[in-house]
């Protein structure tokens, strides 16, 4: 049986970085308009993730060697929860600060650590995932990309060639962590699979961006033709890469943006049903519904972390928080809209609609990245001992 | 809080409060205080003390708080204890703060109300009393139990029934199910927790501020509402996968899923509570709800669970 999660409180240290974000935020987003922070983390914009970096609030957890600022998982909530409620374009640095930068200091050599920490910190080095292939989705252990050692000159390396797809924001990335097999065949699944980091830059790659239905091109396919890669590419254990995957999508489930997609429009109606032209009973008491929804999984978002912060690893909970909290992102743009559209539109405010319109266009995203819904609900399913 | 407490009452509860107790009090009904099924069980439970578990301790009680007293609440829901032990906690630690007596049976905070209103109005005495939030809160902690007990009920029907040679917790469509209502519970059951996080002001010495009273207020209406959302779901699906045994009286589900449904009808549906925190949110919040969500999440005091 699924252990529950205890109503945790935010540590008073982790609690001050609130108020410095927010006035940080206040400050560089004042005439950035609803539509545009209503992107939440599809929003891009380097320039944003450098000045995060020289605030020092890119890979806050890691350690000050690395260009960290050796905070809690807890301070990080803190940060992020202020990033997306303001809508701030944080796409750029995005994976990077969340799971690539992790990942390698988890499993990374020491020149590995020194080389790519410090860029991702600085936010000068953007990271993308390769995890999905064509026929490679939810069934993620039957990826076919491969790297086969090579030696040139008494030079050790790896030759790489596949494909990779959905992979967000690759087109701006410098660098991909991808899944891939080193050796074995498909049948053996899990076994056999590695992670390699993938300089975009070298001769071989090529990224095509894929527009989405929002009319974004978000994410990309990935082609690797005979890309030469150093020895050194390989990113912890050969043969490990599948237990390095599942530790680093616990990472990708875990955090706010799980709750907080639509947060942007949520807030732009509250505002307008604050109005005496926006105001009734029914949005009130539809503002009453969505909020009670959200502040205990608010509470269980923060006992995950939490647990996170104690040294587990609550993968089960992660899943059966990001399922709950990716329902509830969904149910805020159809919910707004039957809103909205059961009186007069014709005096709802242009920026509210406008966000809703590419809310109500992303949310089928909200339950497809990090693990559909049925893959996070088998997950669940085995954390009750059915499977 | 000791885990020696959450224990004890439920070895108390195993032992006094099995289902066909449940039944035969619900068969005598409860408004004749001399029917034997439910003196008998009240007579285990004042016998046990357990009553008296927030009264304060230089009154002779264990002094928990509301967070503390959660767990006990959680087990009444659990049991389904078809006498009003969690409002009892709540009124004789309301009146022993006030040095009133309480009376020797078995209360709700109807009584609370009543014997409110016969006192002399002191300024402030009452500030931060909500009795409809605390009844609110109350009830959720009891929902967050019984949902508990379905999902495991639940769980153990799955895994032992067979049909098409197999498990029905094999098969995908009953899996995902569960993963609903595991879902479902878990959300119901923080919330019910940040439910009893406040309410200070039950006790005379700690009135609460008009802020906490409407913090406390908001928490128990989450509460209140996202457990009487869950019981729907919850009950819904836990029929359905049980099939047509759930739906006969000698077996046990229904004593709980009745029981949730009973709870979701008192103390305010999900659309009363949803319409008090909705005009809060729009007639006294200010800004974005991030804070608002903040002053409803974080806890307090909490109980140090580390324990």
């Amino acid at each position: 049986m699924l252990a529950s999660l205890q109503h945790t409180s935010i540590a008073p240290e982790d609690e001050a970085l609130r108020g410095l974000v927010r006035a940080f935020l206040r400050d560089v987003l004042r005439d950035v308009p609803a539509p545009v922070r209503a992107k939440s983390w599809m929003g891009y914009d380097p320039a944003f993730s450098r000045a995060l970096g020289q605030q020092g609030w890119l890979g806050l957890t890691l350690s000050q060697a690395y260009g960290g600022a050796g905070r809690s998982a807890m301070a990080r909530y803190v940060l992020v929860e202020e990033l997306l409620n303001a809508g701030a374009p944080v796409g750029s640095h995005w994976i990077a600060d969340r799971q690539s930068a992790p990942l390698i200091l988890k499993y990374g050599t020491e020149a590995q650590k020194q080389r790519y920490l410090p860029a991702i910190c600085r936010g000068e080095s953007f990271f993308c995932i390769g995890m999905s292939e064509p026929n490679a989705g939810s069934d993620l252990a039957s990826v076919k990309t491969r790297a086969i050692p090579t030696e040139h000159g008494g030079q050790a390396g790896w030759r790489l060639n596949g494909q990779k797809i959905w992979t967000s924001n690759a087109h701006n990335c410098h660098y991909m962590i991808a899944l891939v097999r080193t050796s074995g065949e498909a049948a053996d699944r899990q076994k056999g699979l590695s992670q390699v980091i993938v300089d975009l830059s070298l001769p071989g790659v090529t990224v095509r961006p894929i527009k989405d239905l929002t009319g974004d091109s978000q994410f990309c396919e990935v082609f690797f033709d005979d890309v030469a890669l150093r020895a050194d590419a390989l990113i912890g254990l050969e043969g490990g890469g599948w237990a390095q995957v599942t530790a680093e999508l616990a990472f990708e489930r875990s955090g706010p943006e799980r709750i907080y997609s639509s947060m942007v429009l949520f807030d732009e109606w509250l505002a307008w049903i604050r109005t005496p032209e926006g105001k009734s009973p029914e949005s009130a008491r539809l503002a009453g519904k969505l909020f009670s929804q959200l502040a205990p999984l608010r509470a269980m978002s923060i006992a995950v972390t939490d647990k996170i912060v104690n040294g587990e690893s609550p993968v089960v909970e992660a899943a059966l928080v990001k399922d709950l909290g990716v329902t509830l992102e969904q149910l805020m743009p159809t919910a707004i809209a039957d809103d909205l559209f059961s009186r007069d539109a014709n005096k709802v405010p242009l920026a509210l609609l406008q966000s809703l319109a590419y809310v109500t266009k992303v949310a089928p995203s909200f339950s497809l990245r990090g693990g559909t819904r049925d893959i996070l609900r088998g997950m669940i399913a085995r954390g009750l001992g059915l499977r | 809080m000791d885990e020696i407490f959450t224990k004890a009452l439920q070895d108390l509860l195993s032992a006094h409060c099995a289902p066909s107790v449940v039944r035969a009090v619900e068969a005598q009904g409860l408004q004749d205080k001399t029917s034997s099924a439910a003196t008998d069980l009240w007579q285990a439970i004042a016998d046990s003390g357990f009553a008296n578990a927030m009264v304060p301790e230089s009154h002779g009680g264990a002094g928990l708080s509301m967070a503390e007293a959660f767990a006990l609440f959680e087990l009444c829901g659990r049991f389904v204890v078809p006498l009003p032990l969690a409002e009892t906690m709540v009124a004789r630690a309301w009146a022993a703060k006030r040095s009133l007596a309480a009376p020797q049976a078995w209360v709700d905070l109807d009584w609370v109300d009543a014997t409110a209103r016969t006192m002399p109005q002191l300024p402030g005495l009452d500030a931060g009393l909500d009795t409809q939030a605390l009844r609110a809160a109350v009830v959720a902690a009891q929902m967050a139990g019984a949902l508990q007990r379905v999902l495991e009920m639940t769980l153990n029907f799955a895994n032992e029934r067979q049909q098409f040679g197999r498990a029905l917790g094999k098969f995908q469509a009953i899996q995902h199910q569960l993963a609903l209502m595991a879902e479902q519970t878990l959300a119901a059951r923080m919330a019910a927790q940040m439910g009893c996080a406040g309410f200070a002001g039950l006790g005379a010495a700690h009135l609460g501020s008009p802020d906490d009273a409407q913090t406390d207020r908001l928490r128990a209406g989450i509460a209140k509402a996202r457990a009487s959302e869950a019981a729907v779901v919850v009950t819904d699906l836990a029929h359905s996968i049980h099939g047509a045994i759930g739906f006969t009286d000698a077996f046990d589900l229904q004593l709980f899923t009745r029981g949730l449904h009973a709870w979701r009808q008192s103390a305010g549906s999900e659309s009363y509570w949803h319409q008090q925190i909705g005009d809060a949110l729009v007639n006294q919040h200010t800004g974005r709800a991030i804070d608002s969500l903040r002053a409803a999440t974080d806890a307090p005091n909490l109980p140090d669970t580390s324990r």
